[in-house]
């Protein structure tokens, strides 16, 4: 039996987003001399610090791909970190990427440079897939993941898939982050008919599922482009924020501390700023945190199935995608799906972590 | 509980509203059909038209103003061929395809107008008078003849161009059907055609469907002739190819009257029409294959929902006593592994537990495979849901007062406790089905299972637009009815549900 009954061991509490949680049962009450098995507690120290042991690892691997994305170049690229060629040395050539270097190629630095220092493969993403494919390769050494059908370095397109992902799945969360929170702080604030026509707004877009959303606006926008599709997916993002925030600011709002601002002649932006904002940035970064391998999921399904805009980046679901023509190349499928599962893994743990921290309810 | 139900169907009213605004914005992003070249002949110029409309790119999209009729379209025409500008000829073309329904406008008019632009119209029309099958050539053939042919037409008659009169011969035609009335019937050309459509409605009787599309496609030149030895399924497509042609051209064969006028600068935008047409089956042809994009969503869509229909029960079927295992034996090991599948489950994008199943599965079970790999969509969420509603039913008094009283652990897990934890996974389930179906589309592209996802894809790679908004709306509309039949399920298995909702949609 427990000793204390406020540390009791949580298994992972996975949620999507738009679920609805389930009240925590009351604190418990004191014990009656019935024994009820689900009622049982077993916590040691070392189950109750699961939770953040497991945030930390969240955190840990969240890092871990960041520095992946930053430094994609030092990981994976065609030109050589450091080398001397032509009597001069040249510092980071795969991140400046000197046009003289790019021009010579990787043969020519080899054959010309007096020494080089490579990346850790010395392959490059390589550009768009052309029509021309060759046979996809098992990893062997120099290319660790292999190489795709397009004779592509897979590892190199893994790295730089992750910067690819991140960047564009952060900047559409963000986005997502902006309009759901202007329009939800706006419907909080004001009420009435800005209250209703947001409300209805939020319930016209999410009936749609995300995924055909996006394919309905991919398939109707003329040229569609990145740009729309980052606004497609930030479209289909941003009522689970407004709905957070609309309810977040009108409880906040019957406070007495706001009404006393408000008394003493506080315009709505200053209580929205001062009192309203400090109360939601810890679920602005939940939603942010469930938000980015949501848009990631999205984003590699319509790469797997080839409808996306063109990239013009190595992105984890075109690799994926090329498995479906070279059935038998199990790394196009393990390395990049590996990546992404990880993603996610890592921005759930943390969103968890981040959830429970805000809200001590949910320790249950 | 009716009450409720209707209630919350009723709210979902503005949703639909606002479904469709996005639905129509995405029809209007579509490219349309280029307008004919300045130089290009009648003919093209005709059919570029006649693209446009079947869109109603010609109306206005949310208020019309001035809603065009077949008077103000006779008066257009007139007024170009008597400037005799560039869209003269374009206009004596389309005087003939209004024929009949346009003379009762244009014949009395004729006297008022000057020799020239008289005698221009009097021998456009000559195409009329032999759809008709009255005149003879040498009459129609120069253009003060064919001035006093129509005069002398008119004044004959005009008795025979007015609504009653058709309707009673097509009435007649309906029932007893004979050579004879066809024959009088093709007399007053299109001016029957209002008559004739609402016949093919109405009537079940083949040989006057035969006679009353024969009249049709004779009068205005298009195919869609009823045989006698036709199927069923066949005389049904034409019906409805008729019907949705006269839905698109209505205007150009009736006139509006009195209150007709008013709603019409409402029913007469492009919104109002395409919105009305979509209630009603029509959405258009395939640019794909041509066929009728409502036909292939209903060979298509059934697919697409019973897979993620059975998905769902096989999540349920699985997430259920997972989720009652894990709240039992809560913080044991169970408890543990059982989130950690889940979460692996979680993490992995759809498409590639598709692809692993249709890698490693055996080929005989490429039935149950895609279900398996949509219900694993849901499974995570579901499960956590069930555990989290069994652990707060655990912790309720009236578990309490079970043990206390003798009751067995089985009677206690099932009866008392998962009775109602159920509840919230019930309506979940509501809400995870739209979620499935956008999963669906992926499955489907993997397993080659030809659904509406496998369609889309498709329409996506040759453009077919008709189809890809018809399936984004079809979407929207099952999602809302889902979300509807949840909100009645929770307040059918819970009255307290019922009565916090009815008290928090009053209070905003």
């Amino acid at each position: 039996m427990s000793d204390d009954p406020n540390r009791e061991s949580i298994p992972l509490l996975l949620q999507r987003p738009s679920m609805t949680t389930a009240r925590p049962p009351a604190p418990e009450k004191p014990r009656l001399s019935i024994r009820v098995p689900s009622a049982r507690v077993e916590t040691t120290g070392k189950m109750g610090s699961l939770r953040s042991w497991l945030g930390a690892a969240g955190i840990l691997l969240g890092v871990l791909l960041m520095m992946c994305a930053v430094f994609a170049d030092l990981l994976a690229s065609d030109l050589p970190i450091a080398c001397k060629i032509h009597g001069k040395v040249v510092l980071f050539a795969n991140v400046v990427e000197p046009a003289d270097l790019v021009a010579l190629g990787p043969e020519g630095i080899a054959r010309e440079a007096e020494w080089s220092f490579g990346p850790l493969v010395q392959h490059g993403p390589g550009g768009r897939a052309t029509s021309v494919t060759t046979n996809a390769e098992g990893p062997r050494a120099g290319h660790p993941f292999g190489t795709d059908l397009h004779g592509r370095d897979v590892f190199a397109r893994v790295v730089h898939g992750t910067r690819t992902y991140l960047v564009f799945a952060l900047g559409a969360v963000f986005a997502a982050l902006l309009l759901g929170g202007l329009l939800g702080s706006i419907a909080g604030l004001f009420g009435g008919a800005p209250d209703a026509l947001v409300g209805r707004a939020i319930e016209t877009v999410s009936a749609f599922p995300p995924l055909v959303l996006v394919l309905g606006i991919q398939a109707a926008v003329p040229h569609a482009t990145v740009v729309t599709l980052f606004f497609a997916i930030a479209l289909t993002r941003w009522p689970e924020v407004a709905r957070l925030i609309r309810a977040e600011v009108m409880q906040v709002a019957t406070r007495d501390y706001v009404m006393a601002a408000r008394a003493l002649g506080a315009s709505p932006l200053r209580v929205l700023r001062k009192h309203v904002a400090p109360n939601i940035r810890g679920q602005l970064a939940v939603l942010g945190a469930i938000g980015v391998p949501g848009v990631i999921l999205i984003e590699a399904s319509l790469d797997f199935l080839r409808v996306s805009a063109p990239m013009g980046a190595a992105t984890w679901g075109e690799t994926m995608s090329e498995f479906r023509d070279a059935h038998g190349a199990w790394w196009l499928l393990a390395f990049p799906g590996t990546f992404l599962a990880l993603t996610v893994v890592a921005l759930t743990l943390i969103a968890e972590a981040r959830r429970d921290a805000l809200d001590p309810r949910s320790r249950y | 509980m009716l009450a409720f139900a209707l209630r919350r169907a009723i709210w979902a009213i503005p949703t639909l509203f606002g479904v469709s605004l996005v639905v129509f914005l995405l029809t209007t992003l579509l490219p349309d059909p280029p307008p004919a070249a300045a130089g290009a002949d009648v003919d093209a110029r005709l059919k570029v038209d006649d693209l446009r409309r079947a869109r109603f790119l010609d109306l206005p999209r949310f208020a019309n103003v001035a809603p065009r009729d077949v008077v103000t379209r006779v008066d257009e025409c007139v007024a170009h061929i008597e400037k005799n500008d560039d869209d003269a000829d374009l206009c004596e073309r389309r005087l003939v395809q209004i024929g009949g329904a346009g003379l009762p406008y244009l014949l009395p008019r004729l006297d008022n107008l000057a020799p020239g632009p008289r005698g221009r119209i009097a021998l456009a029309l000559a195409p009329i008078a032999r759809r008709m099958g009255v005149g003879e050539e040498r009459d129609l053939g120069a253009p003060d003849r064919a001035a006093l042919f129509w005069e002398r037409f008119w004044e004959d008659r005009s008795v025979d161009f007015t609504e009653p009169a058709v309707r009673r011969e097509v009435d007649r035609l309906v029932k007893r059907g004979s050579d004879l009335r066809e024959e009088e019937l093709r007399v007053v050309d299109t001016f029957a055609l209002r008559q004739l459509v609402d016949g093919m409605r109405v009537t079940k009787d083949k040989e006057a469907l035969v006679r009353i599309t024969r009249l049709a496609s004779h009068v205005t030149g298009r195919d869609g002739m009823i045989k006698s030895d036709d199927d069923a399924s066949r005389v049904r497509a034409v019906i409805s190819d008729w019907q949705s042609w006269w839905y698109v051209h209505e205007t150009d064969y009736i006139g509006l009257q009195g209150g007709e006028k008013v709603t019409a600068s409402i029913a007469q935008t492009r919104y109002a029409k395409w919105v009305l047409g979509a209630a009603t089956g029509q959405l258009g042809l395939s640019t794909r294959d041509g066929v009728p994009v409502f036909d292939k969503l209903l060979s298509r869509a059934p697919v697409t929902l019973v897979m993620a229909l059975l998905a769902l029960l096989l999540a349920a079927a699985v997430a259920v006593p997972m989720g009652v295992l894990a709240a039992w034996r809560r913080g044991h090991a169970i408890d543990h592994v059982t989130a950690l599948v889940l979460l692996a489950f979680y993490s992995l994008p759809t498409f590639l537990i598709a692809e692993l199943l249709a890698t490693f599965g055996r080929p005989e079970d490429a039935r149950v495979l895609p279900v398996i790999a949509l219900a694993t969509v849901s499974l995570s969420v579901m499960t956590q849901q069930q555990r989290a509603s069994m652990i707060e039913a655990l912790g309720q008094d009236y578990i309490r007062v079970a043990r206390a009283k003798g009751a067995r652990t089985l009677r206690i897990a099932v009866v008392h406790a998962l009775r109602n934890a159920l509840v919230p996974t019930v309506t979940l389930a509501g809400v995870q089905f739209p979620a499935l179906l956008g999963a669906a589309f992926v499955i489907e592209e993997v397993f080659g299972i030809q659904g509406m996802g496998w369609e889309t894809l498709r329409a996506i790679e040759s453009r077919d637009a008709a189809w890809i908004v018809a399936v984004t709306l079809l979407c929207a509309v099952v999602t809302t009815a889902c979300l509807v039949l949840s909100d009645v399920a929770y307040g059918l298995l819970d009255p307290r549900v019922r009565e916090q909702q009815m008290r928090r949609r009053r209070a905003t």
